[in-house]
């Protein structure tokens, strides 16, 4: 049983950890300039060759550098997307979870109100009335992800305030700025690691929605969604230029889940 | 395997009911010649003096008569109504003799008090019609539109088959106007009796008659049997289902449900053409129409017309229209080269990024600027437009995209210094270069058509002179040194003529695209299939 969940959790880790390689050196393992042309495969994209290993854009472009720095962004995106999330969640999860009351009534009532909204809708309003730029989608992502996140994180803080050790620093006259970060946080850590590798899946994924219906980081930046929507029209005649960015998010959600079950697992052993 | 079994059942019924809905005529008997098509959006009006889109003059043209008309595939006038006409040699008084042969579908004669009637209604400011500038040069229009005379005095009838048209100034493309669905013979009994409810009863004297229309799900037109042309039209019927989106009409269409779908859908172009048999159905034609990237000539910097010639020399157009799978044609100019009076001689500019470099240099283009190109959002305009953005990166400009809906962008261009970059595009409403260089780039459009605010005062010269001569080799001349001063201004990035494409089943016979309106319908036939 062990050992299985280790293997989950390495093979998710190796996944991820490659994906951090290419998007880091995107600049020297990419063969071209991922913004120009440099086929003339224009509206007429060339299949996969020797030359181009993953084909030719419609404006050009070489699919396989495209791909190298959409990871870079989808990275940036999916990564800073979730330490907003984080931020909020945990936040909110434990000043909820610790204060208890009113506190965290008002919270929770809030967090459900949240959770009615269904995310996509949400994030597309949010970006179209902000303007779609990295920035805008980094916080429209965190504030309509952070939900779950900060539920799961007041239960574990609710039982953490009732533990022997918080009501002993509690009788110690601990200020509860000193109980939260020095005795509940580094106990619900653990569960915040699991929910931000679960959960970057999540950012990635609503990222590339956003990306496909127009609404992402804006061109020229290449990013996988977006290069999954300006296929469409070509799926007919070219279709490894949705295939392609298609399980580039699959290997990316895949490697970040595996990961974050992994890390799940061998914790409930 | 008993699953398997009502599995089947279920396919076959279903099947069946697709084949019953296929073959189901709507209303004409079987093996009838119905031409059958679908669209996505409800027809706006049949009442030839509200409609000015595609879809509504589509079935106006079929409906109600002019008194000329454009051929099935030209943009050159030709008789309809009126056998024959002639201008007085100053331009300003038009006359047109009327055919006597000429019935509404409810009986009565047509004569030229019906014309009369039609442009009266277009005029008169309570029925709103959008057609209502074209006709305000007819002598007495304003008084009539004032409703301090009951008639308009510029157009006379001295007898039911003759009309003179009265200008208050000369203007030699005056019967152009007259080929717009704006000016129908009208039965003034039948509007009187509908009032408001005229679009959904119409009358007139065309090859076809509305049988019905449902609003939302389809309008059905039949044949009219006393139309004025012996053997036209050939079809028994029309049937256009409303509310039919372009993918499911791709699907309707490979199913032969019905003939031939609004547009190829982008997402299946490439596909069609890459498909011999496919591509072997397609018809295309070149539309009056340019498609410009426009700069806005007061603000900086591309109040700097050495900016705006670097732009031009940097965008690849070959490219676009490559990214368009060719369909377009590259611009050099402002006129399209199927308008009477397209200089073919014309002076554009050649794509060389190296000059692009050198003028934005000596112009000191701030390199630090980002300006937003805007532009209609949609799948292909968006293509373009990255297209555009990559050969600016190439010379040093950077720009970001802003995809818009149509409304807002076009309210947006329209303001004076509000947008400095935008893709746009004009359609001539009448084949004469009046129609491009003056409703586009004179000072009088200023907030409304002339998008650039633009202005230069020997082009503003040359196009009042121009605009009344009726010597079409004096007229076009002038046009043409206008037009080269505007492309050396540069005030446009001029990037192509659009060509439009269709595809129709092989047994649909004698369907003619024509470059500025919708097809006709009164040759075409149908084969057995």
């Amino acid at each position: 049983m062990k050992a299985r969940a280790n293997a989950m959790e390495l093979v998710g880790a190796a996944m991820v950890a490659s994906l951090i390689i290419v998007a880091t050196l995107a600049p020297l393992l990419a063969p071209h300039d991922p913004t120009r042309a440099v086929a003339n495969s224009f509206g007429d994209p060339w299949a996969p060759s020797w030359k181009f290993p993953l084909g030719t854009d419609e404006l050009g472009r070489d699919v396989l550098s495209r791909m190298i720095f959409g990871a870079r962004i989808s990275l940036e995106v999916g990564l800073a997307a979730m330490v907003v999330t984080l931020t909020i969640g945990v936040a909110i999860g434990l000043a909820a979870g610790f204060f208890g009351g009113a506190v965290d009534f008002v919270l929770m009532r809030f967090t459900d109100v949240m959770l009615t909204l269904p995310g996509l809708l949400l994030a597309m309003a949010l970006v179209s009335v902000l303007g779609p730029s990295l920035l805008t989608i980094l916080i429209v992502i965190g504030i309509v992800s952070w939900t779950s996140i900060a539920r799961v994180v007041r239960a574990e803080a609710l039982s953490m305030s009732q533990r022997d050790f918080v009501l002993a620093a509690r009788a110690l006259g601990a200020h509860p700025r000193r109980l939260i970060v020095r005795h509940v946080l580094p106990n619900v850590a653990p569960t915040i690691i699991v929910m931000a590798a679960l959960g970057t899946s999540g950012t990635l994924l609503l990222d590339a929605a956003l990306s496909f219906l127009g609404l992402g980081v804006p061109p020229p930046t290449p990013s996988w969604g977006r290069m999954i929507e300006e296929a469409t029209i070509y799926f007919r005649v070219a279709p490894w230029l949705a295939t392609f960015p298609g399980l580039a998010i699959f290997y990316a959600v895949l490697g970040f889940n595996l990961f974050g079950y992994g890390v799940l697992r061998r914790r409930t052993r | 395997m008993k699953t398997a079994r009502a599995l089947v059942a279920i396919v076959v019924l279903l099947a069946l009911a697709a084949c019953r809905a296929a073959n189901d005529n709507f209303g004409f008997p079987r093996g009838a010649m119905v031409l059958r098509f679908a669209s996505n959006d409800d027809v706006p009006t049949l009442d030839p003096a509200a409609g000015y889109d595609t879809a509504s003059w589509t079935f106006e043209q079929a409906i109600f008569d002019t008194l000329v008309r454009y051929g099935d595939a030209d943009v050159e006038l030709h008789p309809a109504v009126a056998t024959s006409w002639e201008a007085s040699p100053d331009g300003t008084t038009f006359t047109f003799h009327l055919r006597r042969d000429v019935r509404f579908s409810n009986g009565r004669a047509v004569t030229a008090a019906d014309f009369k009637y039609g442009i009266e209604r277009v005029i008169d400011p309570a029925t709103l019609s959008k057609g209502m500038e074209y006709y305000q040069e007819i002598a007495g229009s304003a008084d009539f539109a004032a409703h301090r005379k009951p008639h308009v005095d510029g157009i006379e009838t001295p007898d039911p088959y003759t009309m003179i048209f009265h200008l208050s100034g000369p203007d030699p493309i005056f019967p152009h106007k007259l080929a717009m669905p704006f000016a129908s013979a009208v039965p003034r009994e039948v509007v009187e009796k509908w009032g408001e409810d005229f679009s959904r009863h119409v009358v007139g004297s065309g090859a076809f008659k509305l049988r019905e229309w449902i609003g939302g799900e389809r309008i059905v037109l039949e044949k009219n049997p006393g139309y004025y042309l012996a053997g036209e039209p050939k079809l028994d019927g029309i049937v256009d289902q409303i509310g039919v989106n372009p993918e499911l009409q791709w699907l309707k269409f490979e199913s032969s449900e019905i003939d031939f779908p609004e547009v190829i859908p982008p997402s299946e172009f490439p596909y069609v053409m890459k498909t011999p048999a496919l591509r072997a159905l397609t018809l295309h034609k070149s539309t009056v129409t340019t498609s410009y990237l426009g700069m806005n000539c007061q603000m900086p910097p591309f109040n700097d017309v050495r900016v705006r010639r670097a732009l031009n020399y940097a965008v690849r157009k070959r490219k676009l229209v490559e990214v368009l799978n060719g369909r377009g044609v590259v611009a050099n100019g402002i006129l399209p080269p199927n308008l009477p009076g397209y200089n073919p001689g014309v002076r554009g500019y050649d794509y060389d990024p190296g000059k692009a470099r050198a003028l934005l240099e000596e112009a000191h283009f701030p390199r630090d600027l980002k300006p937003a190109l805007w532009f209609r959002a949609e799948q292909t305009n968006e293509m373009l437009a990255e297209s555009v953005q990559q050969d600016l990166a190439l010379v040093g400009v950077q720009v970001t995209l802003k995809p818009v809906a149509w409304g807002p962008l076009l309210e947006a261009i329209r303001q004076p210094h509000n947008v400095e970059l935008f893709m746009g595009a004009w359609e001539a409403d009448f084949p004469d270069p009046e129609n491009f260089l003056s409703v586009l780039l004179s000072r009088d459009q200023f907030g409304s058509n002339n998008e650039t605010f633009y202005t230069n005062p020997e082009v503003e010269k040359l196009l009042k002179e121009a605009q009344p001569v009726a010597d079409m080799k004096q007229r076009y001349a002038l046009y043409d040194q206008a037009e080269q001063i505007v492309i050396d201004d540069a005030p446009w990035v001029f990037l192509d003529h659009p060509v439009s494409y269709l595809i129709v089943k092989p047994w649909v016979h004698d369907l003619v695209m024509n470059p500025m309106r919708p097809e006709r319908f009164e040759r075409v036939w149908i084969s057995r299939h």
